[in-house]
């Protein structure tokens, strides 16, 4: 057994780019993605505009939001119309 | 907007691995859950005609209380974002609220009710919007991922892809979140901005995660592509390589 994961091409790399900046690969094929990141100079520029993209994605939720308390009110109106006792 | 009270509430999902992670800005329980009574859960409940709760609370309706209620402005959100309208939104809420309380028996304990809310609220509003749930079979994730990155690197070489280092970009996102289409705008807003996993997006969607996997790709270039056309509508204009920084308006 090796610590040095597989290393992959140009194309696999990207085909996973979205996968490894979700956390959503096993960790071997995060530690593949992650080794071709760190010798390709080719594809660490695609990693930084995702990054950017997915940074600035999330940023834009809206987390201030709040439901209204006339909306709260009418939930709740409807949850003890339908027996809600708490 | 019309509400269609058919049932459309999920399974408990009690199974669920990643249920413990439910993202950011998840709010402390309003009541701690309560012990085992020995009240009896069927999910049949007193019935008040006038609206006024019973004397007593059933243990069923203080876990409602706790677990379900205190996600009250997650669910407004992301059926804000949705309708994109106020009083859609509401609707949506108080539909969802109903839904799940009248299928609060059905919730598994200890399952991730934000998960589970979030489905309730994505079928309202697909039965609100008398939409197809399943509207496009896409090609598979792998060539959404290809097809973004090789636009990316189109963009490197003809220098326009400095360009959404120039822009604010959280509001020409919302604008084009605003403006995708189903089922890409759940699929985005489930795992970018409720930081929702493939899986439970999956779940809540009721679709692969294979499904999940390419409208995530797809509605991401398509927000791509939109902030583009913004950033040159903004007056940006394109720079070519080695040009850059003699473009800014």
């Amino acid at each position: 057994m090796t610590d040095c994961p597989r290393e992959i091409d140009c194309r696999t790399a990207v085909q996973q780019l979205w996968d490894y900046l979700d956390q959503e690969l096993t960790p071997e094929r995060m530690a593949e993605v992650r080794g071709h990141l760190d010798r390709c100079a080719d594809c660490l520029p695609h990693h930084d505009y995702a990054c950017t993209f997915l940074a600035a994605l999330s940023e834009a939720r809206e987390r201030d939001v709040r439901a209204p308390d006339l909306l709260r009110r009418r939930v709740m109106d409807r949850l003890r119309a339908a027996g809600f006792s708490a | 907007m019309a509400i269609d009270t058919r049932s459309g509430t999920p399974a408990g999902g009690a199974d669920d691995q990643r249920g413990a992670d439910n993202g950011p800005g998840r709010p402390p329980p309003e009541r701690a859950p309560v012990g085992d009574s020995g009240t009896a859960e069927t999910g049949d409940r007193l019935v008040s005609e006038t609206g006024a709760p019973s004397a007593a609370p059933t243990e069923t309706d203080l876990r409602f209380e706790a677990e379900a209620l205190p996600w009250m402005d997650d669910v407004y959100r992301f059926a804000l974002s949705l309708t994109r309208d106020a009083s859609d939104a509401d609707d949506v809420v108080q539909e969802t609220y109903l839904r799940a309380y009248r299928s609060w028996h059905t919730f598994e304990p200890g399952s991730d009710a934000r998960r589970w809310l979030f489905t309730i609220t994505r079928n309202v509003f697909l039965r609100s919007r008398e939409r197809e749930r399943r509207l496009v079979d896409l090609d598979d994730g792998d060539v959404e991922a290809l097809n973004t990155f090789a636009a990316h690197g189109q963009m490197v070489r003809d220098g326009t892809d400095q360009i959404l280092s120039r822009i604010d970009l959280a509001p020409a996102l919302r604008r084009a979140l605003d403006e995708l289409d189903e089922p890409f705008k759940s699929t985005v807003l489930l795992v970018d901005l409720e930081d929702q996993s493939y899986e439970a997006a999956a779940e809540i969607l009721g679709v692969p995660i294979g499904t999940v996997r390419s409208r995530l790709f797809r509605g991401r270039r398509i927000l791509q592509d939109k902030l583009l056309i913004y950033a040159r509508d903004a007056g940006f204009t394109t720079a070519r390589r080695g040009q850059r920084g003699s473009t800014d308006d």
